[in-house]
C-alpha cells in the first residue's frame, strides 16, 4: 500500500547527452576479506567479485563495482518490483553471509540514486565538475572511479563507450540532478 | 581624421567590416580585428587615462596584457560594468563603450590634475606620513582618502553574465603560441602525446607572424611565412588542442594552473547573449612548456609618461599587426637594436623617422647598417634628458652621455615628434615560471634574471629562457625539448635561419637629466606614479629590503604589477645601494598574471549552486504544506508549520501542545545511520560509546555518548540490536560523516583486528517519528498486525515489520519524553509513509512539528543536543550524565582523558537548568550568567543554551551551562540584559516527567 516515489522525476535531452534516472534498481554493499567470503558470493550470484580497484564484473542479472579492497556494490542490471522491497538475492546472501560472520550484506537500494548519462558529451558534463583525470577512464569499460561531482560524492561505473551509470547518495541526487542539467545545458 | 592613420591593410585587420564604438561618449569606428588600442591609435586619441596620484595625461603605451597606463572601464550597465581592463587587450565590437579611469570631469579636463604641480609635496610615503595627526581626526581624513582612492568603478549589481570552470588533464601544456610554443606544441603532439595550446592573444604566432624584415629568414622563407605555414600544420593535428584568448592566471605546485579562457568578450551584445563569458581552466599537465615571451622594457628618463611615448615593439606591431601607425613624425630611443627593426619598418612604410637615439657609443649590426643607408639619423652616445607635450608628445630633448653613463655633456638638442619608440631591451616573462616555485638567475651579460631551478616538471623556452635572436631561440629550444619529451629525433633539426646578430649592449637603470633628479619625473611604475625619486626616497629612509621598498613607493603594486617598470626599480635599488642585482633578488610574483573576474574564480557556484543542498525523502510534503525550513548542515529541514499565519512562536506553540496532548509526528530521516555488522560488533560499540553494549539484548535500543579521545562529547544517538552480531547506529545530523569516518579510522588503524563492518545507511532509510499519548493508536492503525502491547514491544525495543508488502523497522524509542514511535523504511516509500501516518491520526488530530519544537519537547525532559548545549568543552559528568559512565569497562575512546585534574575539577562549567522569576520571561540563548552585579567587569558564570517557552508547563524554561553549577541548585543568579537584569534560579535540568510514566504509558 505504500507508493513509490523516486526523488528525480523526470528525464531530460541535450544535444550529444541525455540524462535519465533507472529505478528501481537493487543495491547491495558487499564487506568482507576472506577467500570464503569471496567463493561464498561467487557461488550464489554466479559472478567473481573484481579484485583490481576500480573495475567492476558483470553477469547478466548483477554488476558488482569494486569500492575498496573489502568493499562492493552490487547491483541489479535490470529494474525490479515497485510494489515489493523483498529481494530474495539480497536474504539469500545476508543469511550466507552476514549471517554467517564472512562479512557483511547491507541493502542500500535506495541509499543510492542511478543517473544514467549517454551520448557523446558525457564525458565533457563530467570534467565540468569533476577533478579526475578521465583519459584512461574513458579508454576501457566496465571501469569504477570514486569521486566528486561538483562537490558531491559520486560513484561513476563506466558501462560502455560514451555510457555512464552515476551512482550518487538519495538526499544529493535533486542537487546533483539539478546541477547536471544547468551543466549540460553550456556543453 | 582616422583613416590616413591606417598605412595598408593587412592580413589582421579585416576593413571591409566596419565596427562602431563609444570612448569617453564619443562614437568612433574602426575595423573587425581591432583592439580598442589600435582602433583608438587610428582616430589619433592617445590621451586615454589619467595616473592614479599625480592625474598625469596618460596614453596607450604598449600592444599587449603589460599595458600600465591604457586601462578603461568596459560597459556602462551597472550589472556588467568592468574596470581596470587593458584597452590593448579589448577587441572592439559594434555597441562596445568604454570610459577613462581615474578622472574627473573628463579625461581632457581632470581637476584632480592639481596633484601633479602640487607633486613636490606629495613624495612616497606622502599618506602615512600626513594624515598621522592628530590621530583622531583618521575619520576625518580617511573619508577624503577613500574617496580618492581604487581604480574604476565595481559593477552594482548582481553580475548576469554566466561563467563556468572545466577540468583539464593533459600531457603536455604549452603556455604561449609565439614560435618557440608553435614548435614546442607540434613536436609534443606529433609524439603521441595529448597536447594543449594556451594563447592571451586572439591569434597564435606571437611577434613573428608580422614579422615581415627579410633579415629573419627561416629555411629560405621569411620568418613569417615560414611559420604561418607550421600554424596551417598544427591546425590539422588530432592530438593538439589550441586555446586563444585564453591567459594562464596561476601556475601552481605540482604543474596544476588555472587559466581564463575568454569565450564572449569580442562580440556584440546580441551576439553574446546567453553564452558562456569567461571559462576558468583548472588545468594537470604532466610537463608544462612555459613559452609566455618576453616584454619590452622601456627606459627610465626625465617625463618618460608623456602619451605619444610607446614601447618601440608596440610602435611596430601596430603598424605591421593592425596597419596602423602611431605617429606621423617618430622618433625612437634605445640601448639595443630592437628600435631599429620598428623604424625600419615604419621608414619602409613611407612612414618619416626623424632620429634614433642610442645610448650606445655604437653597433655594427645589419640593422643599424640598414638604418643608416635608409638615411634615418642616429645620435650615438645620446640619451632624452626631457619630453615636452602635456596631452601628447611634440617635442624631446637629448644630450650626450657621458663615458659611465652618469651624466649628460654638451649641449641640448631639441627635436619636435608626435611619438617617441623607447627600447630598453627585453624582460623575460618568467611570472609563471617563478609563481610554480621556480627559482631565478641573473644574467649579468643582457642584465636579465632567466630560469634557473625548476621545482616541476617543465621548461622554459624561447624568450622568457633568455634566449632572444631567432636562431638561439629555435636551437636552444630543439635541444630542450628532445630532452624534456625524451624524443630521439626531432623535427625541425636542420632548419637553415638566418636572423641579425646583435654585438653591442649597454644598460643603464636611470638615465641622467640636466637637471637635478629632484625636479625630475623619471617614471618607474607608470601606473602607481612611482617615480625614480621615489625609490631614491625610500632607501634614503632606510629601507633596504626590495618588499620594503616595494610598499612603500607602491612600484609594482597596481592592476599591470609592474610588469614595465620592475626590473629598473630593482636595478635603481641594486645601484645606489651597491648591491649586485643577483643578490638583491625580486619581488614576488603573485597570481593571477592579468586580473581575474569574480565571476570566473566562482563559476557556477552561484544562487542554488552556491551551496549543496540534502532533502529528505517527504521534503515535497513538508513543501505543499507550507513548512518553513532551516538548513542543518546541508540538509533542508523542516523548521515549523506555521497555519494562518502563525509566528515561529506561535506555531511552535501549538506543535508542542499537540504533540503531548494526542499526537505529533517528525521527519527524522537526517539523522545518521550507519550498519553494523561482524562478530565484533558488539565489542566495537562498547568501545565506542561511554556505556555497555555486550547485554543489549537482542530487538533492544539503548543511548549511546560518544567522546573524542580528550574526554569531550562529540556524538550520541541511540543504537538497536538488529540480530546477534548485527546493530544499527544512529546519530546527529551534522555529525553523521565525521561519526562514520572516525568510526573507520578507528577500525581501520587503531583496532585491525576487530571483525566489524561499517556501512552508511542514512540515505536509504526515511524515518518518521510519530508521538503523544495516541501515537500506539495510530500505529496500530497503520500496522494492525503488530502487537503493540507493552510486554511484547515495551519502551526502547525494536520490530520489524511490512506495511503491505514493504518492510519496514519500528522503534520504540522517544525524544520528546513521550510514548513515541520511529517508523523506518526504504527511502523511496518515505513520501507515501508520512501520507499514511497522517491519514491514520487524522482523526487524533496529528501534528507535524518541526525542528523548533523538537528542540523544545527534548528541552523541557533535559535532553541535551550535542553542539547546541554542548561544545567540544562538555564531559559527559558536566552535563550530570555520570549515569552513562560505565565504572567497570576496561576501556572506551576517552576514558583516560575523563580523569585528569582538569576534567575531574568540580568548578568545571556544567550543564543545570534555569529558571527566569518571572515565568513569562524568556532568556537569550547565549546570554551570560553572572552572580555578582557589583562586581565590575562582571565575572562570567556560563552562558544559557537553550531557552524556551513551554506552553506545557506555562513556564518558561532554559539550559544553561554554569561554573560549578551542579551544586548550586536553588542558587539565584542574573542575567545583565541590555537596560535591564533578569532574576533567574538554578534548577534541575529536567523539568518534565522526571520519573517517565509518559515514555511508559
Amino acid at each position: 500500500m505504500l507508493n513509490y516515489k523516486s526523488s528525480i522525476i523526470e528525464n531530460k535531452k541535450y544535444s550529444g547527452l541525455s540524462i535519465k534516472e533507472i529505478s528501481p534498481v537493487m543495491k547491495l554493499n558487499l564487506r568482507g576479506k576472506s577467500r570464503d567470503f569471496l567463493s561464498t558470493i561467487g557461488k550464489n550470484i554466479n559472478m567473481i567479485l573484481p579484485i583490481e580497484a576500480n573495475t567492476s564484473s558483470s553477469s547478466d542479472k548483477y554488476t558488482s563495482m569494486w569500492l575498496s579492497p573489502d568493499e562492493w556494490l552490487m547491483v541489479s542490471n535490470n529494474i525490479i518490483d515497485k510494489e515489493n522491497n523483498n529481494y530474495e538475492i539480497g536474504d539469500l546472501l545476508f543469511n550466507k553471509i552476514s549471517k554467517t560472520n564472512l562479512g557483511a550484506v547491507t541493502d542500500v537500494s535506495d541509499q543510492f540514486v542511478l543517473i544514467n548519462l549517454e551520448g557523446e558529451k558525457v564525458f565533457d558534463l563530467l570534467s565540468s565538475g569533476c577533478p579526475m583525470n578521465f583519459n584512461k577512464f574513458k579508454e576501457k569499460e566496465g571501469t569504477v572511479a570514486q569521486t566528486l561531482l561538483s562537490q558531491v560524492d559520486i560513484i561513476i561505473h563506466h558501462k560502455k563507450h560514451n555510457n555512464v551509470n552515476l551512482f550518487v547518495r538519495r538526499s544529493f541526487s535533486e542537487h546533483l540532478f539539478s546541477w547536471i542539467n544547468d551543466a549540460a545545458s553550456r556543453l | 581624421m582616422s583613416n590616413n592613420l591606417r598605412v595598408k591593410s593587412s592580413n589582421y585587420i579585416d576593413e571591409t567590416t566596419i565596427v562602431s564604438f563609444k570612448f569617453n561618449g564619443k562614437n568612433y569606428h574602426g575595423y573587425k580585428g581591432d583592439t580598442l588600442a589600435s582602433a583608438l591609435l587610428a582616430n589619433n586619441v592617445h590621451l586615454v587615462g589619467r595616473s592614479f596620484k599625480y592625474h598625469r595625461p596618460r596614453g596607450i603605451m604598449t600592444s599587449g596584457s603589460e599595458e600600465p597606463n591604457a586601462i578603461v572601464q568596459v560597459g556602462n550597465n551597472a550589472a556588467i560594468t568592468e574596470p581596470n581592463v587593458r584597452a590593448t587587450e579589448v577587441e572592439i565590437y559594434d555597441g562596445l563603450e568604454a570610459t577613462s579611469q581615474n578622472c574627473w570631469p573628463s579625461v581632457n579636463f581632470d581637476i584632480g590634475g592639481i596633484n601633479n604641480l602640487l607633486s613636490p609635496f606629495l613624495p612616497a610615503g606622502f599618506y602615512y606620513k600626513t594624515f598621522m595627526w592628530p590621530a583622531s581626526f583618521w575619520k576625518k581624513y580617511e573619508y577624503f582618502i577613500r574617496h580618492s582612492a581604487g581604480l574604476g568603478k565595481s559593477p552594482t549589481k548582481p553580475d548576469t553574465d554566466i561563467y563556468d570552470h572545466k577540468y583539464i588533464h593533459c600531457d603536455v601544456l604549452v603556455i604561449g603560441a609565439g614560435i618557440s610554443g608553435i614548435m614546442a606544441a607540434k613536436i609534443a603532439a606529433k609524439n603521441n602525446l595529448k597536447t594543449l595550446l594556451l594563447e592571451e592573444k586572439t591569434q597564435i604566432g606571437g611577434s613573428t607572424i608580422y614579422q615581415n624584415s627579410e633579415k629573419f629568414k627561416i629555411d629560405n622563407k621569411n620568418s613569417s611565412e615560414w611559420l604561418i605555414n607550421e600554424i596551417n600544420e598544427i591546425k590539422k593535428l588530432d592530438n593538439l588542442q589550441i586555446k586563444t584568448r585564453t591567459s594562464v592566471a596561476a601556475y601552481h605546485g605540482y604543474n596544476y594552473l588555472l587559466a581564463r579562457e575568454n569565450l564572449t568578450d569580442h562580440l556584440s551584445p546580441s551576439e553574446k547573449k546567453g553564452k558562456i563569458r569567461q571559462r576558468l581552466l583548472k588545468i594537470r599537465a604532466k610537463k608544462v612548456i612555459v613559452a609566455t615571451g618576453s616584454l619590452e622594457r622601456p627606459l627610465i628618463f626625465n617625463n618618460n609618461d608623456r602619451p605619444g611615448i610607446m614601447l618601440s615593439s608596440a610602435v611596430k606591431k601596430y603598424a605591421d599587426h593592425y596597419g596602423v601607425i602611431c605617429g606621423k613624425n617618430n622618433i625612437f630611443f634605445t640601448n639595443n637594436d630592437s628600435a631599429y627593426e620598428s623604424a625600419i619598418s615604419l621608414h619602409k612604410k613611407g612612414i618619416k623617422v626623424q632620429a634614433i637615439i642610442d645610448i650606445r657609443e655604437n653597433s655594427k649590426s645589419s640593422l643599424v647598417e640598414e638604418a643608416t643607408n635608409l638615411g634615418i639619423k642616429i645620435y650615438w652616445s645620446h640619451t632624452v634628458v626631457d619630453t615636452v607635450g602635456y596631452k601628447k608628445i611634440n617635442k624631446i630633448s637629448l644630450k650626450k652621455l657621458s663615458n659611465d653613463g652618469q651624466s649628460t655633456t654638451g649641449s641640448k638638442i631639441n627635436i619636435s615628434c608626435d611619438c617617441l619608440g623607447v627600447s630598453g631591451g627585453w624582460t623575460p616573462a618568467v611570472h609563471l615560471f617563478t609563481q610554480s616555485g621556480g627559482k631565478l638567475k641573473f644574467r649579468d651579460k643582457d642584465q636579465v634574471f632567466i630560469p634557473n631551478k625548476y621545482p616541476s616538471k617543465q621548461i622554459s623556452i624561447g624568450s622568457c629562457n633568455g634566449d632572444f635572436s631567432l636562431n638561439d631561440i629555435i636551437k636552444n629550444c630543439l635541444n630542450s625539448l628532445k630532452k624534456f619529451l625524451e624524443i630521439e629525433n626531432i623535427e625541425y633539426e636542420n632548419l637553415d635561419i638566418i636572423n641579425p646578430i646583435e654585438t653591442e649592449k649597454r644598460n643603464i637603470w636611470l638615465l641622467p637629466s640636466d637637471k637635478v633628479i629632484g625636479k625630475t619625473k623619471p617614471f618607474v611604475d607608470y601606473q602607481n606614479d612611482a617615480t625614480a625619486k621615489d625609490i631614491k626616497l625610500a632607501l634614503r629612509e632606510g629601507f633596504r629590503s626590495i618588499e620594503h621598498v616595494k610598499r612603500y613607493t607602491t612600484t609594482g603594486m597596481g592592476t599591470d604589477q609592474g610588469k614595465l617598470g620592475n626590473m629598473h626599480a630593482l636595478g635603481i635599488v641594486a645601484d645606489t645601494t651597491g648591491v649586485k642585482m643577483s643578490e638583491l633578488g625580486t619581488t614576488t610574483f603573485r597570481p593571477p598574471y592579468t586580473p581575474l573576474t569574480f565571476g570566473t574564480i566562482v563559476g557556477r557556484n552561484v544562487g542554488e549552486y552556491f551551496d549543496i543542498f540534502r532533502k529528505t525523502p517527504m521534503n515535497n510534503w513538508h513543501l505543499n504544506n507550507k513548512a518553513e525550513f532551516e538548513n542543518v548542515g546541508q540538509w533542508k529541514r523542516a523548521w515549523y508549520y506555521p497555519v494562518n499565519n502563525e509566528t515561529i512562536y506561535e506555531a511552535v506553540q501549538r506543535e508542542s501542545l499537540a504533540a503531548r496532548e494526542s499526537a505529533g509526528i517528525l521527519d527524522a530521516s537526517t539523522l545518521g545511520k550507519i550498519d553494523i555488522q561482524g562478530s565484533d560488533a558488539s565489542e566495537f560499540l562498547n568501545r565506542v560509546y561511554t556505556n555497555a553494549w555486550s547485554k543489549l539484548g537482542i530487538g533492544k535500543c539503548r543511548y549511546g555518548l560518544m567522546l573524542n579521545e580528550d574526554g569531550m562529547v562529540y556524538d550520541d544517538g541511540v543504537t538497536t540490536r538488529l540480530s546477534e552480531n548485527h546493530y544499527i547506529m544512529t546519530t546527529t545530523t551534522g555529525g553523521a560523516a565525521n561519526v562514520l569516518g572516525k568510526l573507520e579510522d578507528y577500525l581501520q588503524t587503531e583496532w585491525p583486528e576487530l571483525d566489524v563492518y561499517l556501512t552508511s545507511v542514512t540515505d536509504h532509510f526515511a524515518t518518521a517519528s510519530i508521538c503523544g499519548p495516541n501515537s500506539k493508536k495510530i500505529l496500530n492503525k497503520l500496522i494492525p498486525e503488530l502487537d503493540l502491547s507493552d510486554e511484547n514491544f515495551p519502551h526502547m525495543s525494536f520490530k520489524e515489520a511490512r506495511i503491505g508488502k514493504i518492510k519496514c523497522r519500528v522503534m520504540r524509542i522517544s525524544f520528546t519524553g513521550e510514548h513515541s514511535y520511529e517508523i523506518n523504511v526504504q527511502a523511496n516509500y518515505g513520501e507515501s509513509l508520512w501520507e499514511h501516518c497522517m491519514e491514520a491520526g487524522k482523526e487524533f488530530n496529528i501534528t507535524p512539528y518541526g525542528t523548533e519544537t523538537m528542540h523544545l519537547l527534548r528541552a523541557e525532559k533535559g535532553f541535551i543536543i550535542v553542539g547546541q548545549d554542548t561544545d567540544g568543552t562538555m564531559t559527559p559528568i558536566d552535563l550530570q550524565m555520570d549515569w552513562i559512565v560505565s565504572k567497570k569497562k576496561y576501556d572506551f575512546i576517552g576514558k583516560r582523558s575523563l580523569y585528569r585534574s582538569d576534567t575531574i575539577r568540580e568548578d568545571r562549567k556544567q550543564l543545570v537548568g534555569l529558571l527566569t522569576e518571572n515565568p513569562k520571561e524568556i532568556l537569550e540563548e547565549g546570554a551570560q550568567i553572572v552572580s555578582d552585579l557589583s562586581k565590575k567587569p562582571f565575572e562570567m558564570l556560563g552562558h544559557v543554551t537553550s531557552s524556551y517557552f513551554s506552553p506545557n508547563l506555562k513556564k518558561s524554561i532554559a539550559l544553561a551551562v554554569v561554573r560549578g553549577g551542579k551544586k548550586m541548585m536553588g542558587k539565584k543568579l542574573f542575567i545583565p540584559m541590555e537596560g535591564r537584569t533578569i532574576n533567574v534560579t538554578i534548577v534541575d535540568p529536567i523539568f518534565l516527567d522526571k520519573e517517565n510514566k509518559r515514555l511508559n504509558a
